[in-house]
């Protein structure tokens, strides 16, 4: 019985995975952004969207691997800038309550939204996968794309390289410190906003890096960049601010909800994400592994 | 950080006579006579023939994810109006553009300026059937035709019909259920449904299911996904495959469509049971982003560009000299509603609501049409639909016509 | 910083200035129906509907401490009470109305319960995910709110018997609404209460040990801003005939945060301006730029956030403070 239900709900479980990969690679910069400096950065998904058009850019016409690496390569650096432009925008309203801090992401969200709206048109626009992934394959019997079965390496991948970086590396304890204890980083000597540029940059690098990955599931659209920033909003408080495994923990979760969830409940699917995310926010506002109290 | 009193005070008041200033501004640059009392008096310029101008407002999608749809319909009115030297019925032309936006919020809005401000005579046009709806009212009251140039919702024609709201597109359910009589005759049962859980797809789903069981075919499942939030059908088209059905009929749209028909292919479904959707599935811009897989999916629509007639051969050709484009059913349908308004401005009495209403109801059919030839049942054509095929063409992938389904109006 | 007797002068220097300008423009907006073309009038009726969302959102956001994204919700259920009653029961003047706030105000309560508990940035999210839970209500009943069609074909309010059709009439109503609604707010905020909340606000831990009740006082407060964002919506209703879900999402309850903060948090005036400044870009000037109204409206926003940390209500030199004075 339980071999015949895993038979017929392998697809969605393995399309969490996949989503949950994604979805980790997208939320992690946000989750210790957040947890470090309080700074809730609502560009986060406005990066993912100009992603994805980068990858469109490169990889949209036809499918090749040095398309789909250049855009990877373009995200990275295009993501790298953007964080650094957004850790100086925010530096000004440091001493400001943090609200300010997040309106001005919001703003800036906007802009970027729509300067890319601008640029690209409204169309739905194709990000093709690289040759060789872009066809099906068998698993178990059951036909899957054998894309986002790589998407779950990359997503795996990308966990253990951040992982290693923040736990086995002098920045990256850094990093941990401040999320831990910020003032007391600062009394140490370290400058507390080189922390942060970095961090910010690498967040950001990976969000842009997860448009183009995400690119051949999702393509490239307006509003995009919204449904994202919910689902990376949500990953990041179930899983806990300022926590690797807590983002890699809630990026899984997450994905199996919108996949399994919507193939068991379709009905309830709608409510599913944002009755978890208030659940959360009610019951455990830290999240599952979070390092920090509510603030 | 100290404040001088005398500055404090100064830049209060700037702010207090900018404000009173700005309302000053606004309200006589706006001046026209205040808004209470005698409604505006339409402008009855001169008699049925000849003479005299006609100003018709072209509600269309400039902005959001519809300005696609827009563009077509811009261009299928200019077309008509250009070959007909820039008159309608004998009346000069001026058309003024209200911008449809994404949904009522926008839309209602653009209606009423057009209405109000640009005293428009005839409104042409709309995407959004909420919109349409929302705008009903208004238009009645005005007492003014709209002529509907896309919006498919039944209740437009149906419940919330009104003598001055016609419709030259189609009725959402209308367009499905030759498609649902078709499958049934030919033993392609049983067959899984799937649309958006929204209106239109509501209907669409609706309207296919009555029609296919009431002719004798089986419905092995029924899916309505998550409206414009849903990028990934994949936890959707898993059920498919173990329902044993043996076709899979949709309704989606726009970015939906691309995701889905590509996704269908991706997961191995296009092999086995075979897509059938609504003509929107592959209609316009969507065929560039599904690409290949969207080989050999079928619809049923009003219109396709291989439909093998006169008319249509030589609007196509016309219309890919002017937009280097092909047209789509968007275009055919506002290149239409110019059709019937030319007709009907002929015969009417003046350009009151009225006259171009009755004038409207007094069209026979309507022979010169790229899609076939078509008439007003219900204020809303009956028409011809059409089984297509997506095939390679030379220049791109087109829907290819494989039967003619027959003539069927609004359910 | 200033010390309180500073605040005090500066009070009672700028109140009779305040107070003329603030009648010379009630004055100037009793007068527009009468100069004023209809499709300009609704625009400035839809203004103040929107103003009015803005300003209860303000006793929240600005006077509370509450960062709410979710304040739209309470104006769309107001607005679908209003708007199912009119076509179901009665359009006499009103009852709508009164049932639009009842409805917000409840939804509010009933929501707000939980969510007050939390603050800050947790509770910007909390709201945003209660918000965006009513939306996919609203889209899932149809039966009740028309699902994405929303609620058409909604009859005009009737006033003693007789429809307000003409726009000029409808305005007035809007008009004569906004002020009560307005008017109950700066009551509110001038009160011991309000000045509760403002205490709240700037050190909640001070105003426990002081004996205050913090939850009871921001649950006051929530519904509140709740009943008057479902009077907001009842006048939507009675102003457009049409209520849809856009009008309870995610991008309504957003810009009404933009419009509180650009116009000036806490000043219940200033977000009037905010609110005007973001329905004419994204009405008026919208069009004009393809609808990509939203570009201009977040470089204006990132503006004021810099340049305007007050919003313009700043720039009139009003003193609040939202946080306790920090180490320079």
């Amino acid at each position: 019985m339980i071999v015949d239900w895993f038979d017929t709900n392998l697809v969605s479980i393995l399309n969490g995975f996949a989503i949950g990969s994604l979805l980790f690679i997208l939320a992690v910069g946000l989750s210790i952004v957040f947890g470090m400096m309080d700074v809730l950065n609502l560009a986060h998904g406005a990066l993912y969207l100009a992603g994805a058009y980068l990858g469109y850019q490169f990889a949209g016409d036809t499918s090749s691997w040095l398309g789909f690496g250049t855009a990877l390569g373009a995200a990275a650096l295009v993501g790298l800038l953007a964080g650094g432009v957004l850790s100086t925008m925010t530096e000004p309203l440091a001493r400001r309550p943090h609200l300010d801090q997040a309106l001005l992401t919001l703003g800036v969200a906007l802009v970027v939204a729509e300067l890319l709206a601008i640029s690209y048109g409204n169309d739905v626009l194709r990000v093709n996968a690289p040759p060789g992934l872009d066809e099906s394959v068998q698993v178990f019997g059951r036909t899957y794309p054998a894309y986002r079965l790589a998407l779950i390496g990359v997503g795996l991948m990308i966990a253990i390289a951040v992982y290693a970086v923040v736990e086995r590396t002098t920045i990256g304890a850094l990093v941990r410190a401040s999320v831990a204890d910020r003032d007391m980083v600062s009394a140490l000597g370290v400058d507390n906003r080189k922390v942060k540029l970095a961090v910010l940059g690498a967040g950001s690098a990976l969000a842009a890096v997860a448009g183009v990955l995400g690119g051949p599931i999702y393509g490239a659209a307006p509003g995009l960049d919204e449904t994202v920033l919910i689902l990376a909003l949500v990953v990041v408080v179930i899983g806990g601010l300022g926590s690797i495994k807590g983002a890699f923990i809630g990026a899984l979760v997450i994905g199996q909800v919108e996949s399994l969830g919507r193939a068991l409940v379709p009905d309830l699917a709608s409510f599913m994400l944002f009755g978890a995310l208030a659940l959360v926010l009610i019951v455990r506002p830290r999240g599952l592994f979070g390092a920090k109290a509510a603030g | 950080m100290s404040h001088f009193p005398s500055r404090r005070m100064s830049r209060r008041r700037v702010l207090g006579l900018l404000g009173a200033g700005g309302v000053v501004v606004a309200g006589s640059a706006a001046c026209g006579g205040g808004s209470l009392g005698g409604d505006d008096d339409e402008p009855a310029t001169g008699g049925g023939e000849g003479g005299g101008t006609v100003k018709v407002g072209l509600v269309i999608p400039q902005a959001g994810v519809y300005t696609p749809l827009g563009v077509d319909m811009l261009n299928g009115w200019e077309l008509f109006l250009e070959q007909n030297d820039g008159m309608l019925g004998g009346y000069v032309v001026e058309t003024v553009i209200a911008d449809e936006g994404e949904g009522p919020d926008t839309g209602v809005p653009a209606i009423q300026g057009a209405l109000q401000n640009d005293q428009v005579d005839v409104l042409v046009g709309i995407v959004n059937s909420a919109t349409a709806l929302g705008a009903a009212d208004a238009v009645s009251e005005a007492q003014k035709v709209l002529v509907i140039a896309n919006a498919g919702a039944a209740a437009i024609t149906g419940e919330a019909a009104s003598p001055y709201i016609w419709r030259s597109s189609f009725v959402n359910a209308q367009v499905v259920v030759p498609l649902a009589e078709y499958l049934a005759a030919n033993d392609i049962s049983p067959v899984y449904v799937m649309a958006p859980d929204y209106a239109a797809g509501q209907e669409v789903v609706d309207g296919f299911t009555t029609a296919f069981v009431a002719a004798g075919g089986t419905v092995a499942g029924q899916a309505l996904t998550p409206f414009g939030t849903t990028q990934d059908f994949q936890p959707f088209l898993s059920p498919i495959r173990d329902s044993g059905a043996v076709a899979t009929f949709v309704f989606f749209a726009g970015g939906e469509a691309v995701s889905y028909v590509q996704q269908y292919a991706a997961f191995g479904l296009a092999e086995t049971i075979p897509l059938y959707g609504s003509g929107f599935l592959t209609e316009g811009g969507v065929l560039g982003g599904q690409g290949e897989a969207a080989i050999g999916v079928r619809t049923s629509l009003h219109y396709s560009t291989e439909i093998d007639n006169e008319n249509n051969a030589a609007f196509v050709e016309a219309y890919q000299a002017a937009y280097d484009a092909l047209p789509t059913c968007y275009a055919v349908q506002t290149y239409d509603a110019a059709n019937v308004l030319n007709r009907a401005l002929a015969e009417a009495a003046d350009l009151s609501g009225d006259a171009i209403s009755d004038a409207l109801g007094a069209l026979g059919e309507i022979e010169d049409s790229p899609r076939g030839p078509w008439s007003f049942n219900g204020q809303t054509p009956e028409q011809t639909f059409y089984l297509r095929e997506v095939v390679e063409g030379e220049g791109g992938l087109i829907n290819s016509v494989v039967e003619d389904l027959g003539v069927f109006t609004q359910p | 910083m200033s010390t309180p007797a500073d605040a005090e002068t500066v009070a009672t220097r700028t109140r009779p200035v305040g107070a003329a300008i603030g009648l010379l423009v009630v004055v100037g907006l009793a007068l527009v129906p009468l100069f004023v073309a209809p499709y300009e009038t609704t625009i400035i009726g839809r203004i103040l509907i929107f103003a009015l969302l803005a300003v209860s959102l303000d006793l929240l956001v600005g006077i509370t401490g509450l960062p709410s994204l979710g304040h739209a919700a309470y104006f769309g259920i107001g607005a679908y009470t209003a708007g199912w009653l009119t076509i179901n029961v009665t359009a006499e003047a009103p009852i709508p109305l009164l049932a639009a706030a009842g409805a917000g105000a409840l939804a509010a309560a009933a929501t707000g319960w939980l969510a007050v508990r939390s603050g800050g940035i947790f509770f910007l999210m909390l709201t945003l995910a209660i918000g965006e839970l009513i939306f996919q209500l609203a889209q899932s009943w149809e039966s009740v709110t028309g699902g994405s069609n929303g609620l058409y074909g909604i009859p005009a309010v009737q006033l003693a018997g007789s429809p307000l059709v003409l726009a000029g009439l409808r305005y007035w109503y809007v008009l004569a609404v906004f002020l009560i609604g307005y008017a109950v707010l700066r009551l509110v905020s001038a009160s011991p209460f309000g000045a509760v909340l403002r205490g709240i606000r700037d050190n909640e831990p001070r105003m426990r040990s002081l004996g205050y009740s913090p939850f009871r006082y921001k649950l006051v407060a929530f519904v509140l801003a709740g009943a008057v964002a479902g009077l907001a919506g009842g006048l939507l209703t009675a102003q457009q005939r049409l209520v849809t879900t856009a009008d309870l999402g995610f991008t309504t309850a957003a810009l009404a945060l933009l419009a509180v903060v650009i116009g000036g948090a806490g000043t219940l005036w200033g977000p009037c301006l905010g609110a005007a400044l973001v329905v004419l870009i994204r009405d008026a000037l919208g069009p004009r730029l393809d609808g990509h109204g939203p570009l201009v409206l977040g470089l204006v926003f990132i503006l004021t956030v810099y340049l305007l940390p007050r919003g313009f209500a700043g720039l009139a030199g009003l003193r609040f403070r939202r946080r306790p004075a920090e180490p320079a």
